[in-house]
């Protein structure tokens, strides 16, 4: 089977040493991100994440289908991470790696059982219609930090997303097009956000969202999911070594910050989208308009 | 208008590009020559994986189709004996498509088979994976009779073929570069006049000619001014470009 | 250098008169990278790039900076230590290819008795002896010729830093190659440099400060392109670091 590459043991020793001496190969502090970018698609719902190297795009797509029979007023979401070869000769598709299967636990954990996105808004007629909201996430460039990444992208892409109007009249639904009524913007309920952590020296030694060099010589991680309100969504940990509680509380407290900051850019680059979507203000006349 | 092209734009793949033409985006990458799973290993050649990931979704057997289109095609361009027992794998993830591209009554999958081809190239240049030629490829589209107008459509946006309406049949061609028929995929109705006036179309939008300077003004339906092998000459001397440019830096 | 680059794709005919012209009659002309001979005298270009020749060894190849090392005989590389089998050692020269085997004898003054005990992902600096399409390449520690080791064997401490294959050439040939920021840097500091053909370089330099400052500079000098007045200033910026 394809394996990732391992380390070699001078990078290993190398690596080890320069943490013991507060170095970082990148020159960055231990609590520092990469330079993290992120851009919209020409559609909604489309997120194109860069953190340092690795790159990852969620895309969102809506369908209509028929509930669950014991969750008549909720509507359908699914998050799908499936890693291709893009990112790495050693992931197969339909073979999934640990790392996949971890991505896929986190992110389901992180923000479909947090219940950030309101379910209940996207139910059409109870038992009968709703909407399936599905969230692709494609990894395209690898280099550590997929979960941050992946979680900042389908955060965003879930913000960006607009759905289509429906029209109810008894037990018939149309659904408009876009040309018929604006789409409408989903009901989120909170932005979690995922802080991983790196630890090595037995705990002596945390990193905020290590490359794949640095991965590949921890000892383990802690990721750590919250809002920006400070409400704590879920936290893992994996990898053998044993922590300090008190080591856990300080990593909530740098990850509070780490999110509030995260949320405030994706704060700001959802304005700028909305700005350039708004050109000429006309988007804004229309919506004004279908608002009765 | 030219297809946008990124190359090497992953740093991670041996060769990647970024494909944007008419709507439709695409992300190629490719890893090789690496090592071969032994089930799929050939004692003389090389083995080539095609892996084309819709924009949303799983795979679907259309997916797989176009999968092995564009593996059968590549197998004749790259130069598999002399990278015996050894993979190249290429992965193309659809990045977005055009808006209007489900209502064109006209088969999805061929309408993005030039691009996946394009991409797919573009890709396997920038991993420099040893080729016999290059490859170019073309969408013709014939309107029905009755529709205005009926002169075959080269290239159509899917825009255009909204606007046109009532699509007889589509084809795609793709030629080496020494101007021989890679590909031809064509679906709908249409008489064998129909389908040598649409080859020779897409032959002269691909090729280059021999002699002169070989662009058809004439023939530009949507500004394409330029040939499509002059346009792969260009991103290559761009690349080339980019690579030298330590030579001249001060 | 030549004057004006020609810019060649796959399945291109070189014409006659873009070879170069050998001094002597008799020598054969030499083919590198990226060319094809089709018999009886075609030649054809395989990959995308510029068309380089060298009149006086008449030779010709296609210069390229993009995709995966492949091995070529008399290339010196930095390998990865796989496993060690019976004789050998399994090698990987990029990650996820087949493996080069290096023999355990062929280090310099290696026996039966005293072989070298390298464990899995240790480097080693070698030269390839062959690279045949239809088998796995082999590797060498020691000159034939001399049986001394020439400065090749297992690379101990350091940190390495993957730089393009373009670079690892510049920085194997010298003067010609233009980097000029290791002359700079090694004015002030000493360290050692270890250039793998595979796109690998291992600097040493004592501490965990001067290494990475090293290796950085000369990524930075690949990734930007440097010219040699970027390059000093580079390394002058570097050493004020210190």
């Amino acid at each position: 089977m394809p394996r990732e590459a391992d380390i070699s043991v001078n990078e290993r020793a190398f690596i080890q040493q320069a943490l013991h001496e507060n170095i970082r190969l990148d020159g960055r502090a231990f609590d520092a991100f990469r330079p993290l970018d992120l851009i919209f698609g020409d559609e909604y719902g489309v997120a194109d994440v860069k953190l340092g190297k690795t790159r990852v795009i969620a895309r969102i797509s809506v369908d209509v289908t028929v509930p669950a029979p014991e969750r008549k007023f909720d509507g359908v979401f699914q998050i799908v991470t499936e890693f291709s070869p893009m990112a790495s000769p050693a992931f197969e598709i339909g073979r999934p790696t640990d790392a996949e299967v971890i991505l896929s636990r986190i992110l389901e954990k992180a923000i479909r059982r947090s219940n950030a996105l309101d379910t209940e808004s996207l139910c059409i007629i109870a038992g009968l219609k709703c909407f399936a909201l599905r969230a692709d996430v494609h990894i395209i460039d690898h280099d550590g930090g997929l979960i941050d990444a992946s979680c900042i992208a389908v955060m965003a892409a879930l913000q960006h997303f607009r759905r289509p109007d429906v029209l109810v009249e008894g037990e018939k639904a149309r659904i408009l097009s876009v040309r018929e009524r604006e789409p409408i913007p989903l009901s989120i309920l909170h932005q979690p956000l995922c802080v991983s952590f790196s630890y090595f020296e037995e705990g002596e030694v945390f990193l905020v969202d290590a490359n794949l060099a640095e991965e590949q010589v921890r000892q383990g991680e802690i990721i750590v999911t919250m809002n920006r309100h400070g409400e704590v969504c879920q936290v893992a940990k994996y990898g053998g070594a044993t922590m300090d509680p008190l080591a856990l509380l300080n990593c909530t407290n740098v990850a509070l910050q780490k999110v509030k900051d995260m949320s405030k850019f994706i704060q700001r680059k959802l304005e700028e989208d909305a700005k350039k979507r708004d050109a000429g203000g006309l988007m804004a006349e229309l919506s004004a308009e279908n608002a009765r | 208008m030219a297809p946008e092209t990124e190359l090497s734009n992953l740093h991670r793949a041996d060769g990647s590009a970024t494909y944007t033409h008419h709507g439709y985006s695409i992300i190629g990458a490719v890893n090789g020559p690496i090592e071969v799973p032994r089930r799929d290993e050939l004692p003389e050649e090389a083995t080539i994986e095609v892996n084309v990931r819709p924009a949303a979704g799983v795979g679907s057997p259309k997916d797989r189709q176009l999968e092995t289109l564009v593996h059968n095609t590549l197998r004749s361009i790259i130069l598999t004996r002399s990278i015996p027992r050894t993979l190249v794998q290429i992965t193309l993830q659809i990045r977005s498509l055009p808006e209007e591209a489900a209502s064109t009554g006209v088969n999805p999958s061929i309408a993005i088979l030039p691009h996946l081809l394009h991409t797919s190239l573009l890709a396997l240049l920038s991993a420099s994976i040893p080729l016999s030629t290059i490859l170019t490829s073309v969408l013709v589209a014939i309107p029905a009779a009755h529709t205005q107008p009926s002169t075959p459509l080269l290239s159509p946006t899917a825009n255009d073929l909204v606007r046109a309406k009532s699509i007889k049949s589509v084809h795609v061609f793709a030629f080496s570069g020494d101007k021989k028929l890679l590909l031809n995929e064509s679906d709908g109705v249409f008489s064998y006049e129909e389908w040598e006036e649409a080859c020779e179309m897409a032959e002269e939008a691909c090729c280059r000619e021999k002699g002169g300077v070989g662009l058809a003004e004439g023939m530009d339906v949507d500004g394409q001014s330029r040939n499509l092998e002059e346009w792969l000459r260009e991103v290559v001397k761009e690349k080339v470009a980019y690579e030298q440019r330590w030579k001249t830096a001060t | 250098m030549a004057t004006t680059t020609t810019v060649v794709l796959p399945g291109d005919r070189i014409p006659a008169s873009s070879l170069p012209k050998p001094a002597h009659k008799k020598k054969p002309l030499t083919l590198g990278p990226g060319l094809r001979h089709t018999p009886p005298e075609t030649i054809t270009s395989t990959i995308a790039g510029s068309l380089e020749t060298d009149h006086k060894k008449n030779a010709a190849w296609i210069d390229f900076n993009s995709g995966r090392y492949l091995p070529a005989a008399g290339d010196l590389i930095i390998a990865t230590v796989h496993t060690s089998a019976g004789e050998a050692f399994n090698c990987l020269l990029t990650p996820n290819t087949a493996t080069a085997t290096l023999p355990h004898l062929s280090f310099e003054g290696a026996t039966r008795k005293t072989r070298p005990q390298l464990p899995p992902n240790s480097l080693v600096y070698t030269r390839v002896v062959n690279a045949g399409k239809h088998s796995a390449p082999e590797l060498t520690c020691v000159d034939p010729s001399t049986g001394k080791s020439e400065g090749l064997g297992p690379l101990k401490g350091g940190m390495v830093f993957a730089v393009s294959l373009g670079m690892a050439r510049r920085l194997l040939a010298g003067r010609k190659g233009g980097v000029a920021v290791l002359e700079v840097l090694g004015g002030k500091v000493g360290f050692e440099i270890t250039v793998g053909r595979n796109g690998v370089l291992h600097v040493d330099g004592g501490s965990v400060k001067v290494t990475l400052a090293v290796g950085r500079a000369v990524q930075e000098v690949d990734e930007l392109a440097l010219g040699e007045k970027a390059q000093r200033k580079l390394a002058e910026k570097v050493l004020r670091s210190l």
